[in-house]
């Protein structure tokens, strides 16, 4: 059996009677962008979450390249290579843009010119180099956004997380984070993104995941997941089944 | 063994004391979720009026309390509009705020009362009846029986009335809350001048047992810390057992130990419930909910 | 703080950075310079320079790292102790025994810490408030360590390795020495991988454990070297006055607080605010407990206990952080 890059066995998460996540089990392979998509409440973030470490799993086990990771704190899993953005984008307030994106490179480069380095040619990558100077607080929505991806490509991760990354922006600013997952994509990152635009998902992922009330629903191509009657009504409602 | 029920009885007491002067805190920490330095300085303030009652028109602590306690409303509304409401996002400034007022408060009465120790208890606290065939202060039983009557007050208002509902609401999710129609910032200005209103209660009841001085405030504060983190945030019954708790370990403590070393306990008391059990014996809200430590 | 000489994209010096910061700290010194034959204004800015520097110690947790302890002065009490517990028993010169007193401060300072930091915001203060109270009861209990209540006194018998000194503006210049050790140490660590991360735990520690970091090791690190070089502030503080009682040393007013106070009204967070807020803090204290402190008791701390109150309402980022604000505005316009 090959080992996959990340894998999720039978992850479990319960509130206090609530069960969040139910018994969710998927792989990811290297360089794959996989997609996570499901009605509002589904568990999709705290999924993401028990994967990066914010919540631990009740039951089940999470494997990061062959290793055993559900028990490490989050910044350990951070720190072997995974990166995350949140659903609400937290900037570093005190912080210059810069300065919020070297915060992620000094992981890698103890110096100060060498995380400064980094830091601006990530903030090239993603567009942000012209506000590198300004105040995190000041960004706007979309920017925002951008400095959440640049952040966590500042740690070199070979997994990135992407939390509903493109809510909120215009179709230009959509094609933007697509063309950049691309970019990242054929340099060898794998991505597992939570998206509800649709057309964003059909757009880049071979392979979706879909969850309904904590559950894995359906599994498969964009096409044929978005065609499943059971995924249909999780999203419309029992009328809409036929309809597709 | 007659020893051990009077250091009881003693710690009961206390505990009375206690229950009286953080239930208002804790109605404050569990509703509008700020840590108000000050509260022990509206018990403070307390005091000194029912002093100025009693020295100035001969009016009783007990009939005082009537006209202390709506007082003390009236400084906790302002408080709460013009130095709380402006600062409900910044925890950290809150506690500059509060611990600047309670400086201010603290001097401002070593400033108008030139340091002069007053007391009301030569008239009061003499007054010595038999519990069980054990003698203690009358000053005393009342703040515990007020005490008692002041918890079970408020656990029916919180229960049975709108308003209280409306503060249980949002004790438990503020967000929702707002959202079910429910004006919180109005239930934050009520419940903080509420809360200001029991520190007078306190204030006038304790006026008889303990010598006026402008640092009491500085004790009762870290006690009631104690105690609402002991009882829990928000919960009313966790905030009056607690305060029996403190005060009977502070009795024992006192006796078996050493009294110089009372704050010393607290400091154990508290860092212990903190870390171990944050959310306190009863405690309504999670503690990771109400930002007091992280969650797991 | 950005240098205006930098070309774009390149990363700022340091050299530059510690100049600028040595420019200001000199500026610092020129009324010692001026003053230093006056004996009132020398005690002044010996005061001055000490809180300067004790400020900024208390910033590097308390401002950079967002942790807002009220609990310092059991650091630079046990500082003190320590201080002169050594130089009275061993004959350990102070100028060395400031530096095992640092690391008992460190020690507890770490003890205290691990558990008390899982506690968010003001429940860490409130529990640092309590561990300040629990330690002057302490204090006043043990006689044999602390001298109890009555405290300890150190005779007067001057000499530079006794750091007593019978000119009173050598000790100003020590204390302003130790206040430019303390900022430089904060100019470095600003800049450095611990002092970015303090900020990114200050400003959001799930975002900051996303980034790899480890949030209560970080926190660890920034309140030692902050517990550190208090202590050693507290041991300057007992060669100076002289006269170490637990009321002096644990008082929040004058001491705790008084370090938040600072660097709240010269700018929590920034490098150069504590010496700010000290510049005009400590003498403006001094010149009102001279005039009301008679007439009226106490007089001096309800203006304090106002300003504190004024401050967080009107002026949270003092007075160095509206300056950068208003600048950074006027570079934006221009």
């Amino acid at each position: 059996m090959t080992e996959h890059f990340l894998s999720v066995e039978q992850a479990t998460r319960r509130f206090a009677g609530l069960v969040a996540v139910d018994q969710v089990s998927f792989a990811l392979d290297r360089g794959e962008i996989l997609s996570l998509i499901g009605p509002n409440g589904a568990g999709k973030t705290t999924l993401f979450n028990l994967i990066t470490g914010q919540l631990k799993v009740s039951d089940g086990a999470i494997m990061f390249r062959n290793e055993r990771i559900d028990a490490l704190p989050p910044h350990a899993r951070a720190q072997r290579g995974m990166g995350r953005t949140f659903q609400i984008a937290k900037p570093l307030t005190g912080l210059s843009t810069r300065e919020n994106v070297m915060v992620g490179a000094f992981l890698r480069h103890r110096a100060y010119t060498d995380a400064y380095d980094r830091a601006s040619a990530v903030l090239d990558e993603v567009g942000l180099a012209a506000r590198a100077e300004v105040p995190a607080a000041e960004l706007t929505l979309s920017e925002r956004r951008r400095l959440e991806v640049a952040r966590a490509l500042a740690l070199e991760p070979e997994l990135i997380l992407l939390d509903e990354v493109m809510a909120g922006l215009n179709a230009t600013e959509v094609t933007q984070v697509i063309d950049l997952i691309h970019r990242l994509n054929a340099r060898g990152v794998t991505f597992l993104v939570i998206e509800h635009n649709l057309k964003v998902v059909r757009a880049f992922s071979r392979r979706v995941i879909v969850l309904d009330h904590g559950a894995k629903i359906a599994e498969g191509s964009a096409a044929d997941v978005l065609s499943d009657p059971e995924v249909i009504r999780a999203y419309l409602g029992k009328k809409h089944v036929g309809h597709a | 063994m007659e020893t051990f029920f009077n250091i009881l009885i003693s710690g009961i007491l206390l505990g009375g004391i206690y229950s009286l002067v953080s239930i208002g805190l804790n109605l404050i920490f569990g509703v509008v979720r700020i840590v108000n330095f000050a509260q022990g300085e509206f018990v403070m303030i307390a005091m000194y009026a029912t002093f100025f009652c009693f020295a100035k028109f001969g009016i009783g602590p007990y009939y005082a309390v009537f006209l202390v306690a709506p007082l003390m409303f009236v400084v906790g509304l302002v408080v709460q509009r013009l130095v709380l409401q402006p600062l409900q996002n910044e925890p950290m400034m809150q506690v500059f705020a509060t611990f600047g007022l309670l400086i201010l408060f603290e001097n401002s009465v070593l400033a108008i009362t030139r340091g002069e120790g007053y007391s009301l208890a030569g008239t009061y606290s003499q007054t010595v009846i038999e519990v069980f065939g054990l003698r203690a202060s009358f000053a005393r039983v009342v703040v515990f029986i007020a005490a008692s009557a002041i918890a079970l007050g408020l656990m029916l208002f919180l229960s049975r009335t709108m308003a209280g509902k409306a503060i249980r609401a949002v004790i438990q999710d503020r967000q929702s809350a707002r959202l079910m129609g429910i004006n919180v910032e109005r239930t934050y200005l009520l419940t903080f001048a509420l809360g200001a209103a029991l520190a007078g209660v306190a204030g006038a009841l304790l006026a008889p047992i303990y010598t006026l001085s402008p640092y009491i405030g500085g004790n009762f504060i870290l006690a009631a810390f104690a105690v609402v983190v002991l009882g829990g945030l928000g919960s009313v019954p966790g905030a009056y057992i607690g305060g029996l708790m403190v005060g009977l370990m502070e009795s024992f403590a006192g006796y078996y130990v050493d009294p110089a070393l009372k704050q010393a306990i607290w400091f154990i008391i508290f860092v212990i419930v903190l870390v171990v059990r944050p959310s306190g014996l009863m405690g309504q809200a999670g503690a990771e909910e109400v930002g007091l430590r992280e969650q797991t | 703080m950005r240098a205006p000489l930098e070309t774009a994209g390149a990363p700022p010096s340091f050299g530059i950075q510690l100049a600028r910061y040595a420019g200001l700290l000199a500026l610092s010194g020129v009324p010692l310079m001026l003053l230093w034959s006056n004996p009132y204004w020398v005690n002044v800015l010996a005061y001055t320079y000490l809180f300067a520097a004790l400020a900024a110690a208390w910033n590097i947790i308390g401002g950079f790292g967002g942790q807002f302890s009220l609990g310092h002065g059991v650091f630079f009490a046990i500082g003190s102790y320590s201080v002169a517990r050594l130089y009275l028993d061993l004959g350990l010169t102070p100028w060395l025994g400031i530096f095992p007193a640092a690391v008992l401060a460190t020690v507890v300072a770490l003890l205290i810490s691990w558990p008390t930091f899982r506690l968010r915001g003001p429940f860490f203060a409130i529990a640092t408030m309590a561990i300040n109270e629990a330690c002057f009861a302490l204090a006043n209990y043990s006689d044999k360590l602390t001298g109890g209540p009555r405290g300890i006194l150190i005779p007067f018998r001057a000499g530079l390795s006794n750091m007593i000194f019978i000119e009173r503006w050598k000790y100003a210049l020590l204390m302003f020495a130790f206040m430019i050790v303390v900022v430089l140490i904060t100019v470095w660590l600003r800049r450095a991988r611990l002092g970015h991360y303090l900020l990114a735990v200050r400003a959001d520690e799930d975002a900051a454990r996303a980034a790899g970091i480890d949030v209560l090791k970080v926190k660890l690190q920034g309140m030692a070297l902050s517990a550190f070089l208090t202590g050693i502030g507290g041991g300057l503080f007992a060669m100076y006055v002289r006269v170490l009682d637990p009321p002096t040393l644990f008082s929040l007013p004058d001491i705790g607080v008084k370090f938040a106070l600072i660097s709240l009204i010269g700018g929590i967070g920034t490098i150069i605010g504590p010496v700010v807020g000290a510049l005009l803090i400590v003498p403006l204290e001094n010149f009102l407990r001279g005039t009301l402190g008679g007439d009226i008791p106490g007089g001096h701390l309800i203006i304090l206990g106002a300003i504190l109150v004024a401050a967080s309402l009107f002026l949270k980022r003092g007075i160095v952080g509206a300056v950068l604000a208003t600048m950074r505005r006027a570079r934006r316009r221009a």
